[in-house]
């Protein structure tokens, strides 16, 4: 166990991260709607010590009711479009939408029309889009971490 | 019709194992396809007297989920296969796809299809005395994208996008497994450098995901420092992927007829030298975890899949190995370099979450054995041979990070007419639901990460 947290203290100070400003935290639901997974294992990566997206005040929670933002990956199929529109009326307000990933921004979706509602952006109000096939963990850290500075004062903060 | 569940009978009595199910189109013909202990590959073919033919799921418990697949999708009945619940479709009455629980004081615990994390959608219907799980209902297929459907009608280098879709975490695996079906198909064969290419690319798949199942497995006891270790490693490992062809999860670098890949000699000494990194620390790491008590009590008989059950259920991959069935489709690979592959299997072969944690250990030693022997020399762009005659159907199997694969591939002139892939998640799923009986709730979270299954290419 000493040498786990000797490994990973060093492993902190090699990747020097900036230090976080204080008293801002964003909370955020995370809901696939249909992703090939690579987002989820990019988004995973973001809270690995290389992006550290906790020590940013920004963490995943359990619940959407304790959710400042909906995290949305996917195409949105037919099957997830209720239990998205579940996740988001559960919210509290004042709350924001991200979509991650080329495929809930609707680019170069494969599938059949019958099986799939479309982008994001046709089922939810779209405050943040990060692109990519997956984006990769720092890019996710650095879209959230814009939000959360263009949001400062207008979201609930909690610390 | 007759002698169709005899021949599949006979074959499993000679040795061959079942490898998948899967409807041609509405209503039929419906394939089976079996694999050999010595890696071939063989489909029997049925047509379906007005929609409806028998079930072998008294001979093959595994075709269940196949069979109901086939029924949602393409419409097929199979006789015998009763109830045939529902799979793909989402019926909202309860009793058409949960098994009914009676005793004193069942309850119902519904969990998904979100989860409390960052996890794929799906739905699991527990049913529970206390904390003990009694039956459990996996309700996947939310996120199904009717991929093989929309992959009809495409030519044959097109269709490598929908199979590529299907899946980030297995995307070189599905990748070469339809590249191996096409190339059968059409008459090509891999030779050894082309062999060798795709196995890097393969291993270097399973090193990351290894890796990863490693973390969630600590994350899911609670270990903090563990994940977050393991979490370093996998970052560096698809940091490394990106180095090596330019995407963190290898996308584009398996094609259909050759690769286009090119490691030049800095690229090969950079991956030589961080892999030997990778290797050493995930060592170190791996020691850490061992001696740490309160991990390790976590682990043990919970989760529990014996080798009889494994192979009635269709277990694959570090699942089944985990409960000492050393079968690993490596060994029989001819157009990959594994050439003397022997599988290894953990020292306490009880297939519970201890096991199949040691051997995601024991598989990343091999895999950095494997690469450390062929990342040996620069890489080139290479194409596959002529190897003889062409078919209009043709399989493929690969070893996933989850088991094994198969693609089958069915074409006229350039044009695919039907691709079907089921991957080692897809075979796993059943086992997991399985594995949870009889186990406490909260340890649900723990046994399904020691499977770490893909929602997504079960889905499709």
């Amino acid at each position: 166990m000493l040498t786990l947290l000797k490994d990973l203290r060093r492993l902190r100070r090699e990747i020097a991260l900036p230090r976080p400003d204080r008293g801002r935290s964003l909370a955020v639901r995370h809901v696939d709607c249909g992703s090939c997974n690579g987002c989820e294992h990019e988004l995973i990566l973001a809270s690995s010590p290389y992006a550290d997206l906790q020590r940013f005040g920004i963490g995943i929670v359990a619940s959407p009711r304790h959710a400042d933002v909906l995290l949305v990956t996917g195409p949105v199929t037919i099957r997830m479009r209720e239990p998205l529109l579940a996740a988001w009326a559960a919210m509290p307000e004042p709350r924001r939408v991200v979509a991650l990933g080329d495929c809930a921004l609707g680019h170069n979706v494969l599938g059949m029309p019958d099986e799939i509602v479309g982008p994001i952006e046709s089922v939810l109000p779209v405050d943040l889009r990060i692109p990519g096939c997956p984006p990769a963990p720092d890019e996710i850290a650095a879209g959230l971490l814009a939000l959360l500075d263009s949001t400062r004062g207008s979201l609930p903060i909690s610390s | 019709m007759t002698g169709y569940s005899e021949r599949v009978a006979e074959a499993l009595e000679n040795g061959w194992s079942f490898a998948g199910l899967y409807a041609v189109a509405a209503g039929g013909p419906v394939r089976v396809a079996l694999a050999s202990e010595t890696g071939d590959i063989r489909l029997e073919t049925v047509e379906p007297g007005s929609g409806a033919m028998p079930s072998i799921v008294d001979l093959v418990a595994a075709a269940g989920w196949d069979e109901r697949e086939a029924h949602d999708l393409y419409g097929v009945r199979f006789d015998g296969h009763e109830p045939l619940r529902a799979l793909v479709n989402h019926d909202p009455d309860f009793e058409t796809w949960t098994v009914p629980v009676r005793g004193r004081d069942p309850y119902q615990v519904a969990v998904g299809p979100i989860h409390a994390g960052v996890i794929e959608s799906g739905h699991f219907r527990f049913q529970l005395v206390g904390e003990k799980i009694l039956h459990l209902d996996a309700r996947l297929f939310y996120k199904h994208r009717g991929l093989e459907r929309a992959a009809e009608g495409s030519t044959l280098e097109e269709g490598a996008r929908y199979v590529a879709r299907a899946c980030a975490a297995c995307a070189v695996t599905n990748g070469v497994a339809y590249a191996q079906a096409v190339e059968t198909a059409r008459g090509l064969r891999a030779g050894a450098e082309l062999g060798r290419v795709r196995t890097i690319l393969l291993e270097l798949e399973r090193v990351w995901s290894h890796l990863n199942d490693i973390s969630a497995v600590c994350a899911g006891t609670g270990l903090a420092a563990g994940a977050q270790r393991f979490a370093g490693l996998t970052e560096r490992a698809r940091r490394l992927n990106a180095r090596l062809t330019g995407h963190r999860f290898l996308f584009g670098s398996v094609r259909v007829g050759g690769s286009n890949v090119t490691l030049d000699a800095d690229a090969i000494t950079f991956a030589q030298e961080e892999l030997g990194r990778l290797r050493a620390e995930a060592a170190s790491g791996w020691r850490e975890l061992v001696f740490n008590r309160s991990f390790e009590d976590r682990l043990s008989n919970v989760g529990v899949v014996r080798a009889k059950d494994a192979r009635r259920l269709g277990a694959t991959g570090p699942a089944a190995r985990a409960a000492g069935i050393a079968v690993d489709v490596r060994s029989t690979s001819p157009g990959l370099a594994y050439e003397g592959f022997v599988p290894v299997v953990p020292s306490r072969t009880v297939g519970d979450v201890q096991a199949r944690l040691e051997q995601r250990h024991l598989e990343l030693g091999q895999s950095f054995g494997l690469l450390e022997a062929i990342v040996a020399r620069p890489v080139r762009p290479v194409a596959a041979m002529n190897a003889g005659t062409e078919q209009l159907v043709a399989a493929s199997r690969v070893e996933s990070p989850r088991g094994a694969t198969l693609c089958v591939v069915e074409r006229e002139g350039d044009r695919l007419t039907r691709v079907h892939l089921r991957t080692g998640s897809y075979a796993n799923w059943p086992v997991v639901a399985f594995a949870a009986v009889g186990n406490m709730l909260p340890d649900f979270p723990l046994i399904n990460k020691s499977f770490e299954l893909c929602y997504a290419c079960a889905d499709r």
